[in-house]
């Protein structure tokens, strides 16, 4: 073996997989989760076959996958903590985990070891929903890439989770304590993120020639960038932006609402029964490129790129959180030992 | 090999071990003895790495535990007092399991597991699932695990605790053969008479101190300060009582199924003069003859002395 293969694997892995898979609990688990995201495929399908202008097959594999791929990124999000979350502390809890650390294998290891064995379960059953997916291209509209970075997302979130269990185990001791805990870490994330954006949304700033977007932080849940994989585009113009009071003009009757497009441009409606009204000051963004967030921290880059990015920066912090806390005896302190007294 | 200078231990208010020291050299068998909560699991965790010491210093053949835990790991086999095993794997295949967390090859891990296998008596079972074994089994199959990168020292956390007679003499006679191949051993147990056929070495620890180190023997001595003499006399006991009870070196007498059961301070010549004593009232003496207390009254006389 070489020396990368053995830097990722370690005896934990096998021994892992081995205790994972002659359980019935992971078969069962594959079982499941198949028969929910095909459920979900086939309800969804049958509901937009038999909906009325809902356009062509290419809309129809396009609110396929849109679907698909949310769902499976709630599915993982029930799942993956509850795969990891015992990882440390269950071993303390079994009296197992002194026997490991006796051993030559580095707390490092221990944590990477079984961060791998769960991610394999993860991505196994990615694998398994492949063929699901692949219905979606019966319909078209979806291209291969998209497919990849929706399932790259997915992946990645799931190792967030997976590392944010560990962490907890490692933090907390107890099996339960640390389940809830990423459980409520996960639901953080997933839409937690999407809140803050409606709580403290960004101002649009009218001498800027970019278009506004959500703050940095919306990014971190998967669910925006999975929307603008799936749609093509940015699913939403007034979604974590709060507009200047100057762009509601009120007329007699009724109020002119004129909205920045992310695209560039401005659009203008009238609300109640005004008349219509002429824009005196009209902004004109600049015009973006693709899916690209047009402002803000990750300007440039696609949202899916913001959102991994972001999740690999969480995985670095509970990896170094597990790194630190898992050994017994500490190579390096926080604070000094206290000094003890001497007696007789 | 192993030395320990100071240890002390506090957990928040408590004190768990106050100025522990010892030294155990070279191939000896170091019987650790202290009822339970005295100090035993404390002191042996932070000589297997995996409990920070608050003040002290311990090493293993040199290697200080705070400050080198991974060449202590190298060089310990380490059985915990209470230990958990995984479910669903196999006796072979756990193991294979921490001889490859030793970091070992393949092919040596395989005459490992089965060398190892053969010691504790478990080659029949190889392909049993673990959890399916019985304590004793599992017990055996934990030392077998201590051994798998071939230690110079073991720690040996109560190795016969909840053992039924059988097993514990199975158990025992392992650990012989351990003796035999050099290891140097600290086995702890609160159960005494197991420990003075093995041990070389005995320490008593009670409530976190250290009350006796040192040789089996000296250890009795030290502890025994009074001796017990058995006396059987023929004819009237009462009066052997009246001449024993005024005399400043005897302690206490009973009569206890016929005999006299007397304790004394001194030397063999007190001995010698409590009967001179005797046969020199008139008593008739049939039997005269002074009875070791051994391991287990050391032990109590040791740790009932002092409470705090």
């Amino acid at each position: 073996m070489s020396r990368v293969a053995a830097a990722f694997w370690n005896p934990i892995v096998a021994k892992e997989y081995r205790s994972r898979m002659r359980t019935w609990r992971s078969p069962l688990v594959m079982m499941i989760y198949i028969l929910l995201v095909a459920g979900l495929g086939y309800a969804v399908f049958s509901v937009i076959a038999y909906s009325i202008g809902f356009g062509g097959a290419g809309n129809y594999g396009q609110a396929l996958f849109t679907y698909l791929v949310l769902f499976q990124l709630v599915l993982l999000t029930f799942i993956t903590p509850a795969l990891t979350a015992g990882a440390i502390s269950g071993e303390r809890e079994r009296q197992t985990i002194d026997l490991l650390f006796v051993t030559r294998i580095p707390p490092f290891s221990i944590i990477w070891g079984k961060a791998l064995a769960s991610m394999s379960f993860v991505v196994l059953l990615l694998v398994l929903s492949v063929p699901i997916f692949s219905l979606v291209f019966l319909f078209g509209g979806i291209e291969v890439d998209q497919v990849i970075y929706a399932f790259l997302v997915t992946i990645v979130f799931a190792l967030t989770l997976g590392l944010i269990g560990i962490a907890f185990s490692v933090l907390l001791r107890r099996s339960l304590a640390a389940t809830v805990a990423s459980y409520v870490a996960a639901f953080v994330l997933l839409f937690g993120s999407l809140g803050f954006g409606l709580l403290f949304p960004t101002d649009v700033d009218p001498k800027s020639k970019k278009a506004p977007t959500p703050p940095a932080l919306v990014y971190v849940s998967p669910i925006i960038p999975l929307f603008t994989i799936a749609n093509n585009g940015w699913p939403f113009t007034t979604y974590g932006i709060r507009y200047p009071n100057n762009d509601i003009q009120f007329q007699q009757g009724g109020a002119t609402v004129c909205k920045p497009m992310p695209n560039g441009g401005m659009a203008c409606s009238s609300t109640g029964g005004g008349a219509p009204v002429s824009v005196s000051s009209s902004v004109t963004f600049q015009q973006t490129t693709g899916n690209t967030i047009p402002s803000g921290l990750f300007e440039g880059w696609e949202p899916w790129q913001a959102t991994i990015v972001m999740q690999l920066a969480i995985c670095l912090v509970a990896l170094l959180v597990s790194g630190f806390f898992l050994p017994p005896v500490r190579r390096f302190r926080l604070r000094r030992a206290p000094a003890i007294a001497s007696t007789g | 090999m192993i030395t320990v200078e100071n240890l002390t231990k506090i957990y928040g208010k408590r004190t768990a071990l106050d100025h522990v020291s010892f030294e155990v050299p070279e191939g000896e068998i170091f019987g650790f003895v202290g009822p339970n909560g005295a100090g035993k699991t404390t002191t042996l965790r932070i000589l297997a790495a995996l409990l920070e010491p608050t003040g002290g210093r311990a090493s293993i053949g040199g290697a200080d535990v705070a400050k080198q835990p991974d060449l202590v790991h190298s060089r310990i086999g380490y059985m915990p007092d209470f230990f958990g095993v995984y479910d669903q794997l196999t006796v072979g295949e756990y193991l294979d399991f921490y001889a490859a967390c030793y970091r070992q090859g393949k092919q040596r891990r395989g005459k490992v597991v089965n060398e190892l296998l053969v010691l504790v008596g478990l080659a029949e079972r190889r392909d049993q699932l673990v959890d399916t074994l019985s304590r004793g089994l599992k017990q055996r199959l934990c030392l077998a695990r201590a051994l798998v990168h071939d230690p110079v020292v073991l720690l040996l956390d109560e190795p016969a605790s909840g053992l039924d007679p059988r097993a514990r003499v199975e158990m025992r006679e392992i650990l012989k053969e351990l003796r035999v191949m050099g290891k140097t051993i600290i086995i702890s147990s609160h159960i005494l008479p197991e420990l003075t056929e093995l041990c070389t070495m005995i320490g008593i620890i009670d409530h976190g101190r250290m009350r006796a180190t040192g040789p089996v023997h000296d250890v009795i001595r030290q502890l025994s300060a009074d001796r017990r003499l058995r006396i059987t006399v023929v004819g009237d006991k009462e009066a052997a009582v009246a001449i024993l009870k005024p005399m400043p070196a005897v302690h206490q007498v009973d009569i206890a199924n016929g005999t006299i059961e007397a304790t004394f301070e001194g030397d063999e010549s007190t001995a010698a003069d409590i009967l001179q004593a005797l046969t020199a009232g008139g008593i008739k003496v049939s039997a005269f003859s002074q009875v070791d207390g051994g391991l287990e009254e050391a032990f109590m006389r040791a740790t009932s002395e002092e409470v705090g």
